[in-house]
């Protein structure tokens, strides 16, 4: 996602931009320079906006994919129709009903389909659109395939480029808010976005009926354009029609949305010189474009003013020849051969002035030592779970007091991982029982597991690729942005201080883990190593209390490797954590950890001090195979 | 009533017991049951119906005849049906353009047997090649050079094919329907039951076909390429597959299969038009997707589910509710069972 730096300087352009462009259209449509058919070919335009930006929600944002969205523009037509011809309620009630008819649509088909992926989805998707248009052919009320005569007429242009606007902007701000984020977060890693404490669940069926309220909406202008509506209006042809202006414009983007809406609805206007050829050239183009450019013509991009700036220095540099104010292109520097910057980072990181204790004595700094005597932090027992017949781990206990650094090694495949995936809920266990901080969380959610303190990384790296460095780290602040959604729409002057709050948080996380150059890069195009340290800093930003890491030096050089343990102590302090670790580096584990757990085939096997580890013959045993007689 | 809920449970218990994964590994170990389970599971459930309509008092010739009209509409789904669960199994690309094919097939045996003058065999023939070259074609060109995008990208180019495919048939057929001629015209009677010679031979076309496709896919060099492709498309490389090659296989097998349901359709359902291909083409998607996609029997058994059903809808409540069917089964399956009814079912791995 493309940011303009001053939001609010950016939205200003937007609105005077508009305000201007309904002003002119409205002046010409007064003066009659811009004949009825004209205007209505706009307000199609307008129509096709509204659907087609707020299918981007589902499919382009939240990355479900939705085949159906016809069906709920019907259900807002309908409501629409049938309260302007029965209760001949005004124009601004229908377009309210609507929206609410097509969000309860949307909820009810939601709420069982959204379990579903991919393709399923998009089948059950096509396959309930298809439902909603049998039904209304064959309720009494909707007057089957006659349809619905006598809707009132609202042609009004200045209305209807009232709704697409309102309705524009607030799928806007819902996409560019912590809403916004976690919406994305869902597209690029739904694992991912859980462990951050994002409610997956909700927030795609959330998405979902925002989508349908909004495609209702477009209905309703529909019906009240038409004044006549049968079923045949909302085919599967016509969601396939939405589905294609949103693909070509670039699925992701808003401005693309609407731009490739617009012209599509007015190419077919264009291409009436070659009449009867039309419905053969409309799906050539679509398949070339297609062939060509493949993400649409604007990608996952926005055009916001400051794109329009800089591509007009770039005409300027081009054609004028004075580069006065040339693009500034983030020089790429080469990421220090250490890795780590530790020396610098931690001067700005320490808002008190307080400086970190880098000796690496363990405990020595912001954490008193834990109390032997008091009740665990992290409390296992019996935890084991099963695959069919395989026993992954059996009979799992632990117990670790606040701010331990604790090592869990064991073979490849002992079931380490699945260890960590029953912690934090993405694997619930078959049996046992798991404490935190005395609460049970062996049967929550991970999403709620998660808020309750628990953070982890990834063994095979679950970043949101697509993302920049920053975005990720911002994402996994869903939880403490300290605004609501109602809070995002409205936008009072306190949600553009707590986002920048975010953002400069976001930032000294990155700074802490070496990662300020490149935050505006993309997470796909970061070097190995700073992939595994942004996953830290994602999960340092949930404000953990017991952080998770699976591997964390898997891929470092040993350079990087003794960094990355300073680091991971100076963390534990510093952000008073307790920290349990999952590594084949046996190095770092003896040299970092307190205790160290043992798992062999799912059994716990020794657990002890490093020393005690290395000298257990079964710990040997598990490594190196038995010694021969 | 009590009859009526107690013939309903036989059926259901003949169902799950046909369904259950575990309990048929089990019948398959044991040489006894090996064989007459399935015919047995079948006689039990033929008569769970029979007792259930007596009990309904319905008029059973009228029932059994919707039957083998749904068989006949159920075969015409099959075989389209068997078309889109191979390409999606080995591209997963939801094939929107194959329902046309469909529909190119039935206007190549329309032409084959009236300007031709072919017997049926012959143009068969002609109808399956016509779509496999069109069906190759459309994968080369359009499908090819997006493998590695994402797969909206696909799912919308196969959606502009289709589009494509239907406007060019508008120009080229026009869109005014066109009649088969008749080419089967005995009829039987069994039971009271009238069961046209063109029933006949759609059925046993259709289950011959698969019979072909079951033993190509599972006993020929190309079909194990095809497996193993299914599996893993860099792995089939590494060890020597022609990837490209056995897709355009693919696509020649699974479009030849939806050219013979074009020339099928015709001799039952003679009228045909450019624009027929795209409800049997979802339907028929619905249908693999029920059988559970990529499975070869899934797809014959979801079509001829689909087919049944739609025509007891249109004999017993009404025509209009005929398109809800597919999409409300569809929907049940993907609720309760995801990985259709004879799909196995994946764990994503964190």
């Amino acid at each position: 996602m493309q940011r303009h730096p001053n939001q609010l300087k950016g939205s200003l352009y937007w609105i005077a931009a508009s305000a201007v462009g309904l002003l002119i259209l409205n002046y010409l449509v007064a003066t009659d320079a811009l004949d009825w058919y004209y205007a209505g070919v706009l307000s199609t335009a307008g129509i096709y906006i509204i659907l087609t930006t707020s299918l981007n929600l589902i499919n382009g944002i939240t990355g479900q994919l939705s085949i159906g969205h016809a069906g709920f523009m019907a259900v807002g037509a309908y409501t629409a129709a049938l309260l302007s011809v029965h209760y001949d309620t005004p124009f601004v009630v229908n377009i309210l009903a609507a929206f609410a008819t097509a969000a309860v649509a949307g909820l009810v088909i939601g709420l069982p389909t959204l379990r579903l992926k991919g393709d399923y989805l998009a089948i059950a998707t096509l396959g309930f659109g298809e439902i909603i248009r049998v039904v209304i052919q064959n309720l009494k009320v909707t007057r089957g395939a006659f349809g619905i005569v006598g809707i009132t007429w609202v042609d009004n242009l200045f209305y209807t480029e009232i709704v697409v606007l309102l309705s524009v902007v607030i799928i806007w701000r819902i996409v560019n808010s912590a809403t916004g984020r976690a919406l994305i977060a869902i597209r690029e890693d739904e694992t991912a976005a859980e462990t951050m404490g994002i409610n997956t669940t909700l927030y795609k069926v959330m998405a979902f009926a925002i989508g349908s309220a909004f495609a209702g909406v477009a209905g309703a202008l529909y019906a009240h354009r038409m004044t006549y509506i049968s079923p045949n209006d909302f085919t599967f042809l016509k969601s396939v029609d939405i589905l294609v202006m949103l693909v070509l414009g670039g699925l992701g983007s808003i401005t693309g949305a609407v731009v490739s809406a617009f012209s599509l609805t007015l190419l077919p206007e264009f291409l009436r010189f070659i009449d009867e050829w039309r419905m053969v050239i409309y799906p050539l183009l679509l398949v070339v474009v297609m062939l060509f450019r493949p993400q649409g013509l604007f990608g996952t991009k926005e055009i916001d003013f400051g794109a329009l700036g800089a591509a007009f220095r770039w005409l300027k540099s081009r054609f004028g020849g004075a580069v006065g104010s040339a693009p500034q292109r983030t020089v790429e520097t080469a990421s220090p051969s250490s890795g780590m910057q530790t020396e610098v980072q931690t001067s700005s990181l320490q808002p008190a002035g307080v400086q970190p204790d880098l000796s690496g004595q363990p405990g020595s700094a912001a954490v008193a030592p834990a109390e032997p005597s008091s009740r665990p932090f992290l409390e296992v027992n019996g935890l084991s779970i099963y695959y069919g017949g395989l026993k992954a781990v059996s009979d799992f206990n632990m117990s670790l007091p606040e701010g331990a650094l604790h090592g869990l090694i064991g073979p490849n495949g002992a079931g380490k991982t699945t260890v960590f995936n029953m912690l934090t809920g993405l694997h619930p266990p078959s049996e046992g029982e798991i404490r935190f901080r005395r609460k049970r969380i062996d049967r929550l959610p991970p999403y709620r597991i998660s808020s309750e303190g628990v953070a982890r990384t990834f063994q095979n790296i679950r970043l949101f690729k697509d993302l920049t460095v920053l975005d990720n780290v911002k994402t996994a602040f869903h939880m403490n942005v300290g605004y609501g959604f109602g809070a995002s729409l409205v936008r009072p002057p306190s949600y553009g201080v707590k986002e920048r709050r975010v953002t400069s948080e976001a930032e000294r996380l990155l700074e802490i883990l070496g990662l300020q150059e490149r935050r505006m890069e993309l997470a796909r195009n970061l070097p190995y190593g700073e992939q595994r340290r942004l996953e830290i800093a994602r999960a340092l930003a949930t404000r953990p209390r017991l952080l998770l890491l699976d591997e964390p030096a898997a891929g470092m050089n040993p350079q990087e490797t003794a960094s990355l343990m300073e680091l991971i102590r100076w963390i534990r302090d510093e952000f008073a954590l307790t920290i349990l670790l999952i590594e084949h580096d046996m190095s770092l584990v003896m040299r970092l950890c307190e205790r160290i757990t043992v798992l062999d085939y799912g059994v716990t096997i020794f657990e002890g001090t490093p020393d005690e580890v290395k000298r257990n013959p079964r710990v040997i045993e598990a490594y190196l195979g038995q010694e021969a007689n | 009533m009590s009859r009526v809920v107690a013939s309903l449970l036989l059926c259901a218990v003949c169902i799950l017991l046909a369904l259950l994964r575990k309990y048929r590994t089990h019948v398959v170990s044991n040489p006894a049951l090996k064989y007459s389970y399935y015919p047995a599971l079948i006689l039990l459930a033929a008569l769970g119906i029979n007792y259930l309509l007596t009990a309904l008092g319905a008029n059973k010739v009228y029932t059994f005849q919707q039957a083998v009209y749904g068989l006949s509409l159920g075969s015409v789904y099959a075989l389209i049906a068997l078309g889109y669960t191979m390409v999606y199994g080995i591209i997963r690309l939801i094939n929107f353009a194959h329902g046309d094919i469909y529909m190119v097939g039935a206007y190549a045996g329309y032409y084959a047997v009236t300007v031709m003058h072919l017997p049926f065999v012959p143009a068969l023939v002609i109808a399956m090649v016509a779509s496999s070259v069109l069906g190759v074609l459309i994968e080369r060109i359009a499908y090819k050079p997006l493998r590695n995008s994402p797969r909206i990208t696909l799912l919308i180019t196969a959606i502009g094919m289709s589009l494509l495919l239907e406007n060019v048939g508008q120009k080229l057929f026009t869109s005014t329907p066109r009649t088969y001629p008749t080419i089967f015209k005995a009829s039987y009677e069994v039971f009271g039951v009238s069961v046209d010679q063109s029933r006949i031979i759609i059925f046993a076309v259709t289950v011959l076909l698969m019979i072909g496709l079951q033993y190509f896919v599972n006993y020929t060099k190309p079909g194990m390429a095809m497996r193993a492709l299914s599996q893993d498309r860099d792995a089939a490389r590494l060890m020597g597959i022609n990837v490209d090659r056995v897709i355009s296989v693919t696509f020649a097998v699974g479009s030849a299969l939806a050219g013979a349901a074009g020339i099928l359709v015709g001799i039952v359902y003679p009228q045909i038009k450019p624009t027929m291909g795209i409800m049997p083409g979802l339907k028929a998607f619905v249908a693999a997707v029920i059988g559970g996609i990529g499975i070869i029997p899934g797809a014959m058994l979801g079509g001829m589910i689909i087919g049944v059903s739609e025509n007891f809808v249109t004999a017993y409540i009404s025509s209009s509710w005929r398109d809800a069917i597919a999409f409300g089964l569809l929907i049940l399956i993907l609720l309760v069972k995801p990985s259709g009814l004879l799909g196995k079912s994946v764990r994503e791995k964190v």
